[in-house]
């Protein structure tokens, strides 16, 4: 059986790092610290693949036809896609993909009752994947990665019961079908609060971040599940903070497990609530 | 203001779509927009609310915020640290006028 040796939920704010300079130094130290934390867990564990759930943000594909979860199978994922590059202003950067771990993840979470969808070309990628892989330096690790791109935010998208679901489906796949030598890392990529392209543009609910912070830290996944609902994500930033749902896969996959905070940051220039959890894993 | 009244149906859907996906449309789309908006089929409220820049009409008919927000960011600019953040503030402008 294959081993989860990571598993974090991460912000992908573009603003984190195009107008990183705008934000107060209270705020930018929290961005580095977290990004440094995460970071060291991530090259001390060491993981072969990473499997990253993040919302799609509508990049991929038409909203007449939405997939809820589509799969990378490309042999190279690169990015950030063209029009997104002055956007967020990061780097370009090429991370190695895994189409054989993509194929059975696709043929893993089909057997399980999962419907995925799943593209041998390139996806696209804007802040989703190209902020974690570009703060993380994933181009620079000795990794693949297998991009599983989420419906967050067109309606009617996978509540976190469904999200929860389809993680412990994940986690069942990665012990039963994957080699087992092979260390596997999971990201949530996405959160916390804002409402992008909304009236509440600027809007970051504190109360909400802090509460959603300190539920994944505690290791109490019903009271989660009864407590994380759509309508409270909603209200906390309607069409973005949604995508917290990547997060909540990582947890059905890995169950019940304390998790540690990297702080949180409360900036209006990062038009986002910033933070991350990482959930230490036994050997 | 959310997703409350949001209309998968809309043709500006795929023209926001479109411009993310083709820099010879969305240069198109500065020189002369008219042309560009002709071969979508837009209903005419929509079409109005897009040349008026009207984003609180646009989404009152259904347009996903989401693609809203791009939707400005074609109109008004896309980097971070300039024509964004005057997207932003035009959008927000629109969306919170009485």
């Amino acid at each position: 059986m294959a081993e989860i040796v990571f598993a974090a939920g991460i912000p992908h704010a573009p603003a984190i790092v195009g107008l990183f300079d705008k934000a107060s130094p209270e705020s930018q130290k929290v961005v580095r610290e977290t990004f440094a934390g995460l970071s060291r867990d991530l090259r001390a564990a060491r993981p072969d693949v990473l499997i990253v759930f993040a919302n799609d943000h509508i990049t991929n594909s038409r909203i007449t036809q939405y997939p809820d979860f589509l799969i990378g199978m490309a042999p190279e994922h690169r990015g950030p896609h063209e029009w997104f590059k002055p956007w967020i202003g990061c780097r370009d950067y090429v991370v190695k993909g895994n189409p054989a771990v993509a194929e059975a993840l696709f043929r893993g979470m089909t057997n399980r009752g999962v419907r995925m969808f799943a593209s041998r070309k390139p996806l696209n990628f804007d802040d989703n994947i190209s902020v974690p892989s570009t703060l993380l330096d994933l181009d620079k690790m000795p990794v693949t990665m297998v991009p599983v791109m989420q419906n967050c935010t067109v309606p009617p998208f996978p509540d976190q019961h469904r999200c929860y679901a389809v993680g412990q489906a994940l986690g069942d796949f990665i012990r039963k079908d994957l080699p087992a030598d092979m260390r596997i890392g999971l990201i949530g990529s996405g959160g916390l609060s804002h409402e992008p392209g909304g009236a509440r543009y600027l809007f970051i609910d504190e109360a909400f971040d802090r509460w959603f912070i300190d539920r994944c830290v505690k290791a109490d996944h019903e009271r989660l599940l009864k407590e994380l609902t759509i309508e409270k994500m909603e209200a906390a930033g309607s069409g973005g903070t949604s995508e917290l749902l990547a997060w909540v896969v990582v947890m059905g996959a890995i169950g019940e497990r304390p998790g540690h905070s990297f702080g949180y940051a409360i900036c209006t220039d990062f038009r986002c609530g910033i933070g991350a959890v990482a959930w230490p894993l036994a050997a | 203001m959310g997703l409350e009244k949001f209309d998968p149906t809309l043709a500006g859907h795929d023209l926001v779509q479109d411009l993310k996906w083709d820099p010879a449309l969305r240069a198109e789309f500065k020189r002369n927009e008219k042309a560009v908006l002709d071969r979508y089929a837009l209903r005419p409220a929509e079409r109005k609310a897009i040349e008026q820049r009207d984003f609180k009409a646009l989404y009152d008919l259904g347009f996903h915020p989401y693609l809203g927000g791009q939707l400005s960011r074609f109109i008004y600019g896309n980097d971070a640290g300039a024509g964004a953040l005057v997207a932003n503030k035009m959008l927000i402008e629109s969306l919170t006028k009485k």
